[in-house]
């Protein structure tokens, strides 16, 4: 390989000219130092910090061992009871994520830097699905109940806000992080920001969108396990009974449904993910 | 090749492009990126309708900069930009997109989305002719549709018209990109290294190609190249770019060693042609 500019050979003839390697170690050093004393920090109860007492496991391990007994002896009569509640859930997990795919979409392309080049309205909406994403699902389930009354339909509001939360970050940030050259021919060609991501950013992005979809129908089932306790519809509210009546073996059967519910809708969704590529 | 290829341009022109060709008038031009690189300095440039011009330059020498002003893709900080009708420095919004959609681009890397299909992505270039909402539903209308079968046949690519544009190799990538850019019925063509990601074949076919925009339709051609024989063999004028200032302007074919020494600031090199002879 020869020099490129023959102006500057005569200097690096016999010894490099290596620029200075820059110094990493003081900061890498300073994150670790500022994490360890936070972590620190925080477990002290003098200054209001969260106390970790490790060794009142060791007291009261025992106080629910009976319980966990129980649960690991299931009671199969309570299957029949299950099936509506469980339908009633998969209902639920299956309309909330229709309807925040649906409402995803757009809110993507508008909280992504390529999809919406203007920072004034991508932070805006940026912005407002944070809010969305802090207020714990089992509040909005509380507030709704109140609202609307005890049933499913707090319930699949409820997952459609938990939803649209975490598939609009994930998607917008897949978006953020995809190389976007065919967003330059669009805009060469006189093409408006909408027009670009209806034509090519969409199908770009389907892959990854209907991943977290999917996703999304998974945690809905989880989550509806729990919403069921403040009376937003589905096998929660048959969990919150059992265990109202102490009926530990009852929950067991209850919690194994799930997890093979779980499972089933994981292989279902691996399955798709694999026919999208 | 010689001057006489713009004569049959200025010829064919009425009968073709319903706009005919355009002169493109460069002005003091200056690009300074916001991080202090000067790309452009001062560079005044006109270009005949119908002329085929190679601009040519090192990676680096502010060709890819200088093609971007034409349409606007990069605003100058100084200088203006004159492409027939349109003061492109002057045009924002619906005006610029409006002006973009009569000149036509191509680029390196191709720019199309792999994952949806060749027509769609030919359908790009009706963008500034077609109303947002009628892209957003996915409505096309006859005439565009006549107009982009027109186009795909004209480069030989009409056959794989319905599938999808990653599965195509990389000429036949670059001749849908020509496709999309044909299909906004431009007065003038802009190419960025269209042939730097092609092999020889290839890429002789696809400034062959350029070349036949150029003769039939009396297209204003600007390709960026740093291959001096392509430049020498398809185009009739060249212009030399060297750390953003013009430093050769004259017919390409006549164009000797020396002038490719002084416009790379070095000796000529094997890599600089295409052909290995």
């Amino acid at each position: 390989m020869t020099v490129h500019t023959p102006a500057s050979a005569p200097e690096t003839q016999g010894q490099l000219m290596i620029p200075p390697r820059p110094r990493t170690w003081p900061k890498a050093l300073g994150v670790t130092a500022v994490l360890a004393a936070l972590t620190i920090l925080t477990t002290i109860p003098a200054i209001g910090g969260v106390e970790i007492d490790l060794a009142s496991i060791a007291r009261n391990w025992t106080n629910g061992v009976d319980r966990i007994v129980q649960m690991l002896t299931p009671d199969w009569s309570i299957l029949p009871r299950t099936w509506q509640p469980m339908l009633e859930t998969l209902q639920m997990a299956i309309v909330g994520a229709a309807i925040s795919a649906g409402l995803a979409v757009p809110l993507s392309m508008w909280a992504a830097r390529p999809t919406n080049p203007n920072g004034v309205t991508r932070r805006a909406v940026r912005f407002v699905l944070n809010v969305v994403r802090a207020v714990p699902d089992l509040v909005y389930a509380t507030v709704l109940v109140a609202m609307v009354g005890v049933g499913t339909l707090p319930g699949v509001v409820t997952l459609v806000l938990f939803d649209i939360g975490i598939v609009v970050k994930l998607v917008s940030e897949a978006i953020d992080s995809a190389d976007a050259h065919y967003m330059e021919a669009g805009r060469a060609a006189g093409g408006t920001q909408t027009q670009i991501n209806r034509v090519t950013a969409l199908p770009q992005t389907w892959p990854v969108f209907a991943s977290q979809v999917l996703y999304s129908l998974e945690l809905n089932v989880r989550i509806s396990a729990i919403l069921g306790l403040v009376g937003a519809g589905g096998i929660g509210r048959l969990i919150d009974e059992m265990r109202g009546f102490y009926r530990y073996d009852a929950l067991g059967t209850i919690i194994l449904e799930i997890l093979v519910v779980v499972l089933l809708i994981e292989w279902a969704s691996n399955v798709l993910r694999k026919r999208l590529r | 090749m010689s001057e006489q290829s713009h004569a049959v341009g200025s010829e064919a022109e009425g009968a073709t492009s319903a706009s005919g060709s355009w002169p493109i008038s460069l002005t003091d031009v200056t690009v300074r990126y916001p991080n202090g690189v000067v790309a452009l300095k001062d560079v005044s440039l006109e270009i005949e309708p119908g002329q085929m011009v190679a601009v040519v330059g090192l990676s680096g020498s502010g060709k890819s900069t200088l093609i971007r002003t034409v349409n606007g893709l990069v605003q100058p900080t100084a200088g203006t930009v004159r492409v027939g009708e349109h003061e492109m420095t002057a045009l924002r919004g619906k005006a610029l997109r409006h002006a973009r959609g009569d000149i036509g681009m191509i680029f390196q890397s191709f720019n199309l989305a792999d994952r949806t299909s060749v027509f769609r992505n030919t359908m790009v270039g009706r963008f500034s002719h077609t109303s947002t909402w009628r892209t957003v539903l996915g409505i096309s209308s006859h005439h565009d549709r006549d107009i982009v079968m027109r186009a795909l046949d004209s480069v030989g690519m009409l056959e794989k018209v319905w599938e999808r544009a990653g599965a195509l190799s990389g000429g036949q990538k670059q001749r849908v990109a020509i496709a999309r850019a044909l299909s906004q019925e431009p007065s003038v063509m802009l190419a960025d290294e269209p042939v730097a990601s092609l092999d020889p074949p290839t890429a002789h076919a696809v400034m062959h190609d350029l070349e036949r925009i150029n003769h039939e339709r009396g297209l204003t051609v600007m390709v960026n190249l740093h291959l001096m024989d392509l430049a020498r063999q398809y185009t009739t004028r060249m212009i030399g770019l060297r750390a953003g200032e013009v430093v050769f302007d004259g017919p390409a074919a006549s164009a000797t060693d020396a002038d490719f020494e002084e416009i790379y600031g070095r000796p000529v090199q094997p890599r600089d042609r295409l052909d290995v002879s």
